[in-house]
């Protein structure tokens, strides 16, 4: 049996690259021009963001007949592709806030794009409740100003915690995001030598040099932002599963869902940050900075959310069956063995089963492997939220009014044009700004810190 | 391949005497106050027995838990004190002799074994399948091994390493620590819905579990701090405990104040929202006839008491602040296993006197016993282990 | 030239253990206005530069409790006080709702005021110009070299024993900082004429496509606010039925909910016969009557009913309410006149309900009696 040294830390950067180098390795997609393959690249995320123009652009003049919603499914696709990109948010802040604070240093090759991650999802997310009411230019009543009506939203309303929670996310990993590329902008400030980048990285650096009297607020800051963020992070999917968990709707209403949807959350968060890793890695060559190692820690975090979910389905199984309630075990029967049971099928299959070949360490490792099963996961957490919008609704209390719920070609162009949208900006994202943070890896490359007995 | 920890000052010291007598008193009042409660007011007195079985539980549960994550997690800061950790999971070994008058009394705690009331309604004989006698005592015996099982695997293990400092051994655990955390989440869930959910055979909640499970988490975090901070203040730890090591506990016990409440307000609000009546009779009971100002009280001795209480970084990196704010969460736990057990028992009216006393002490008392039997003999620090040196030196 | 002024003295280091030692030393010597540069953040500098405890952590703390308390008040007003509506059956004061958004709030006014507190407190923003910037030594300490600087304005600062200093802890590339002359003696720009040619433009941009976008594009198509619909408006015609009408008539011999037809039509003499004011002298029925003349009936008969309109002119003044003929009438002449009208007077029955037409004969009878009161009345 191979065995690992525990009682020497093992660096996250491998090789011992010289300081200098990862200014440059990093800054480097930065420097050069785009080539063929980034273009290509663009104009397939734009072509896909073009189609889901269109369908938006057809949903909103013919109204929103074009979906597949009918009665009583009101809540299709929108709802369950919401509820799938806020979800692919969590990972990013669970990267940056919640393994900084439990000191996890390999976060710190990986944080920056997660974050990134977070806030392209996040804005990809906000279309959705948006274009589901219809008519999202009046989108303004949903915050609570003194308007024309004298009324007030209702705040007891899941809906408009909801709108809270989502912009008060988006905005706290936002200032994360950006403080933690002050000091990375000043850093190019000081390379670079066109004229025009100079000034925008003099202007977003805002004065920083580097100087410890700021390093000791700015790491305070950072561990302060870290402490909200974390229970911010939980707070916003558990605040979209009351959505559904606070109606009387069977197999909507069960008390483990606002841990069992952030538990999701970050799954599905995971498996996409390894997605899109697993090729950052490779093009801009930062195979000793995201790591293999780091690869295979972010898939046991996969397989451990993975269970966290399957313990969740299990539990709301067992619970269905030893209420006692009628309609709850219907309705558990009926996603497994109904209409939609295809669906409950992928969903137990993609997230419960096949995650769990990260079992064996070969597969950890192995990365067309890991990419396949990450892949696979992503279906199956979007198929969960399929699964728990529609069937529940589809076979209510009242049997007269079932009715199955079919998508329909616009509601596929609007989940094409979602998928664009965020991948457009992670592709400009990547030659705009550094995808990893130069500062933090520094700190955490070999002999970056001082020896020991030292302070 | 071993790695001798060269550095590391410790030595081997056996525990003061007076460790035992405080043990031995507590247990001897508690004993005696329990035996007269059984004696007087039985049922009132098996419920108490159940919320003590509950609590140590919690502790032997929660401490076998960490045990496992620290392996898992690679974690080192926790390293130097894991032994402590180890020592307080035996506490599952009293578990059987505890829960053996509430088994003895099952009938008068749980409605469920009454058949011919069973029999009658229908919400309870759809769930017989799993709430009956026999189904029931087979699930208790088959935990109770899975937990002895791990237990005695892990702690073989890092005992073994103590003395061949063999680094395979760490490996070992790692996989056992894998393979023991679906048993863990499980048991603990199972545990919590057979012994506490199945109170109220009509209620259910699906966080139940999990609900538990955040508990546990804490009463084994408090009692290890505790041990913890009064070991090392009389010399019996390893040299280089700082700080920046209480930091670490005091934060871990932060997060999980905070989950606990997170967990704790799901569940309320979603069943508060829905306003379902077959859920919400489990709140009513336990807000109606005088329960209100309890269930008001869980908030503050739950959550705000120590959330603010260790809000700030001097807070959990002075020891006696620490300290105080450990003693207060583990007697919150049991203040929070009171208030999901008891109503059962009073939903007429809230109880609190010196029978429930007598089963806090005896709590206490077999806790601190525990420490002195399984610490005999043995190294308090895990002197074999890889990490112990990175542990010592670990800084924020 | 002038002189130019000396902001300090910087030297470079190339391992973390040589820059806390330095910095160790730096203050040992007792120099307060002295800074370390590194790329990233050291550990244990903290403590070597003797920095006492950042206190940012207070600001988080006060920002994120008013954050809290505020939305709990504000939530407070508006559901309980300024409108509140059962939403539901939960009470007004549903507090269990509304520890979601307090936490939210809490968490966005604390991060929003911790970094704000940073950035203007600590990194003196905006105003952000330092001597430092575009230096050799800022372009090594931004990548790969620690760096010392000593500020000429600290107490001990002297030229040659910082140089010694320095020198002394094996620093490299030991070099005097000045402060730069162009932002020394620069004049603020603000009045430069591109600049208010750009603000011109900035402000004819910004303003012309607001208007454009809040008064043309948001009222185009598919943006139609809810105003033309697919349906037939009052007055519209339609093909559809046979006298091309879009209005409808009820379909005859049908009564709408909650109106019972008016059985005295065209027969007022039956009327004051048979019909009997329900209402009782109540202050509250005297109050509606009164509302309800001063809204409908006063604009042509006058507050108290002498036939003095207000409409000058535009309509007949109609006779006063206080003739021998009025006052006689019993309380059913005066409801059927309220209700089927009378010469050029219209039917009120659409204006005001039963209640309120009997409440209005009740308020003119008060009037009556108080422009003629009985003898009896006086005592």
């Amino acid at each position: 049996m191979e065995v690992l040294d525990y009682s020497k830390e093992l660096s996250v950067i491998e090789g011992r690259p010289a300081l200098r180098e990862i200014d440059e390795i990093i800054s480097k997609p930065l420097n050069t021009k785009p080539d063929k393959k980034y273009f290509i690249a663009l104009l397939v995320t734009l072509s896909m963001v073009g189609i889901g123009a269109i369908s938006l652009g057809l949903s909103f003049y013919y109204g929103t007949g074009l979906w597949g919603n009918n009665n009583p499914v009101g809540w299709g696709l929108p709802i369950v592709n919401f509820v799938f990109w806020v979800g692919i948010g969590h990972a990013g802040t669970l990267i940056s806030a919640i393994l900084f604070l439990l000191r996890q240093k390999w976060r710190n090759g990986i944080a920056r794009f997660a974050e990134g991650m977070t806030i392209f999802a996040v804005m990809t997310a906000g279309i959705f409740p948006l274009i589901h009411v219809g008519r999202p230019w009046l989108a303004g009543y949903l915050f609570p100003y003194p308007n024309q009506h004298s009324i007030w939203v209702n705040f007891t309303s899941p809906l408009l915690w909801d709108v809270f929670a989502v912009s008060t996310y988006f905005t706290v990993s936002f200032i994360f995001w950006f403080v933690g590329l002050i000091p990375d902008f000043a850093t190019l400030r000081d390379q670079t030598t066109n004229k025009i980048k100079k000034v925008i990285y003099s202007v977003t650096s805002l004065g920083w040099r580097h100087s410890n009297r700021h390093w000791q607020h700015y790491e305070m800051v950072y561990l302060i932002l870290a402490g909200f963020a974390t229970p911010l992070v939980l707070s916003v999917h558990t605040i979209v599963s009351f959505d559904f968990a606070v109606s009387i709707m069977p197999g909507w209403h069960t008390t483990i869902f606002p841990p069992y949807f952030v538990a999701g959350a970050v799954f599905s968060g995971f498996a996409m940050v390894q997605n899109v890793l697993i090729f950052i890695r490779k093009i801009f060559n930062y195979e000793h900075i995201i790591t293999l190692d780091t690869l295979e820690k972010m898939n046991k975090v996969i397989l451990f959310t993975s269970m966290l979910v399957g313990y969740a389905y299990g539990m709301e199984f067992f619970i269905a069956w030893y209420s006692g309630v009628q309609v709850e075990q219907f309705t558990f029967i009926n996603r497994a063995f109904g209409p939609y049971s295809w669906a409950y099928w992928i969903m137990v299959s993609c997230n419960v089963l096949f995650p769990q070949l990260f079992w064996i360490k070969k597969i950890r490792r192995t990365i067309p492997f890991m990419f396949v099963i990450a892949v696979l996961v992503n279906v199956g957490m979007w198929f969960e939220r399929f699964v728990i919008t529609v069937t529940s609704l589809s076979r209510d209390y009242l049997p007269s009014s079932w009715a199955y719920y079919k998508p329909t070609l616009v509601d596929a162009g609007i989940l094409i044009g979602s998928f664009g949208f965020f991948f457009t900006f992670i592709l400009l994202f990547t030659k705009t700004m550094p995808v990893v943070s130069i500062a933090e890896v520094k700190a955490v490359a070999e002999g970056s810190q001082p020896s020991h007995g030292e302070h | 391949m071993s790695l001798p920890n060269e550095q590391i000052e410790y030595s081997r010291k056996d525990l003061s005497p007076k460790v035992r007598q405080i043990g031995l008193l507590l247990f001897a009042l508690g004993l005696i106050i329990a035996v007269a409660a059984y004696l007087t007011e039985p049922i009132r007195a098996s419920f108490m027995n159940l919320v003590l079985l509950m609590f140590l539980l919690s502790v032997g549960l929660g401490s076998l838990f960490f045990v496992a994550l620290e392996y898992l997690a690679g974690a080192v800061w926790s390293t130097p004190y894991r032994r402590i950790i180890e020592i307080f999971a035996a506490t599952l070994f009293v578990l059987p002799i505890v829960a053996l008058p509430v088994y003895f009394n099952i009938h008068d705690l749980f409605h469920w074994t009454h058949l011919d009331g069973v029999s009658k309604d229908i919400a309870l004989s759809s769930k017989s399948g799993y709430l009956n006698v026999p189904f029931f005592t087979v699930r208790i015996i088959a935990f109770f091994l899975v937990w002895i099982l791990f237990y005695s695997l892990l702690t073989r293990n890092s005992r073994k390493q103590d003395a061949i400092k063999d680094q395979l051994l760490t490996k070992k655990n790692i996989k056992i620590s894998a393979v023991f955390m679906p048993f863990f989440a499980l048991t603990v869930t199972f545990s919590a819905i057979d012994w506490m959910m199945s109170l109220e055979p009509h209620w259910f909640s699906t966080i139940f579990g999990v609900y538990y499970f955040s508990g546990t988490v804490l009463a084994a975090l408090s009692v290890a701090t505790v041990a913890i901070i009064l070991l090392n203040k009389n010399g019996y730890l390893v040299k280089g405990i700082i700080s920046d090591h209480y930091y670490s506990l005091g934060a871990l016990l932060f997060a999980f104040i905070n989950f606990w409440a997170y967990i704790a307000f799901s569940q309320f609000l979603l069943i508060w929202y829905a306003n379902l009546p077959e859920e919400t009779f489990w709140f009513l009971s336990r807000w109606e006839n005088g329960w209100m100002f309890f269930t008001i009280g869980l908030a503050f001795v739950h959550f705000l008491v120590p959330y603010f209480g260790l809000l700030s970084q001097p807070s959990k990196m002075n020891p006696n602040r620490l300290l105080f704010m450990s003693v207060w969460i583990l007697v919150a736990h049991f203040y929070d296993l009171y208030w999901l057990i008891m109503p059962t028992f009073s939903k007429g009216e809230f109880v609190f006197g010196w029978m429930e006393i007598g089963f806090i002490l005896l709590g206490f008392g077999i806790l601190v016993l525990i420490f002195v039997v399984f610490s005999k003999n043995k190294n308090l620090v895990p002197v074999g282990d890889p990490k112990l040196k990175r542990g010592i030196d670990f800084r924020l | 030239m002038k002189d130019k002024i000396l902001f300090g003295y910087t030297g470079l280091f190339d391992t973390p253990d040589s820059i806390i030692n330095a910095a160790k030393k730096a203050s040992e010597e007792g120099y307060k206005k002295f800074d370390i540069n590194t790329p990233y953040p050291v550990h244990g500098m903290n403590k070597a530069m003797k920095l006492p405890p950042s206190k940012l952590g207070y600001a988080s703390l006060v920002f994120g409790l008013s954050g809290t308390i505020s939305a709990l008040l504000f939530m407070y007003w508006t559901s309980v006080l300024d409108y509140p509506i059962v939403i539901g059956g939960k009470p007004f004061f549903a507090l269990p709702a509304f520890v979601p958004i307090m936490f939210e709030v809490t968490v966005l006014s604390a991060a929003i005021a911790t970094v704000l507190t940073m950035i203007i407190v600590y990194f003196k923003f905006p105003n952000i110009s330092h001597p430092l910037h575009d230096t050799d030594y800022m372009r090594k300490v931004s990548s790969d070299k620690y760096g010392i600087c000593i500020q000429a304005d600290d107490e001990l600062f002297d030229e040659s024993k910082v140089q010694l200093f320095l020198k002394e802890l094996n620093a490299q590339s030991i070099a005097p900082v000045y402060f730069d002359d162009e932002e020394t003696e620069n004049k603020p720009s603000a009045f430069d004429k591109k600049f208010i040619a750009l603000l011109a433009v900035v402000a004819i941009i910004v303003s012309g496509s607001t208007y454009i976008l809040l008064n043309k594009v948001v009222y185009s198509v598919p943006f139609n606010w809810m105003m033309n619909q697919n349906k037939i408006s009052p007055q519209q015609s339609n093909a559809f039925f046979s006298d091309g009408f879009g209005m409808r008539n009820p379909v005859e011999e049908t009564i709408s909910r909650g109106n019972l037809p008016y059985q005295f039509k065209n027969k007022p003499e039956e009327a004051g016969l048979l019909l009997a004011n329900p209402l009782a002298f109540t202050e509250e029925n005297i109050n509606l009557g009164r509302n309800k003349f001063d809204i409908y009936c006063s604009p042509c008969h006058g507050y108290f009913g002498n036939g003095d309109s207000r409409l000058r002119g535009q309509f007949p003044n109609p006779p006063s309410l206080h003739s021998e003929k009025v006052r006689n009438w019993k309380d059913g002449n005066i409801f059927h006149v309220i209700t089927e009208g009378q010469n050029i007077m219209p039917s009120y029955s659409s204006q005001l309900t039963r209640q309120e037409r009997w409440a209005v004969v009740l308020y003119i009878r008060a009037l009556q009696r108080a422009q003629n009161a009985k003898e009896s009345d006086i005592q």
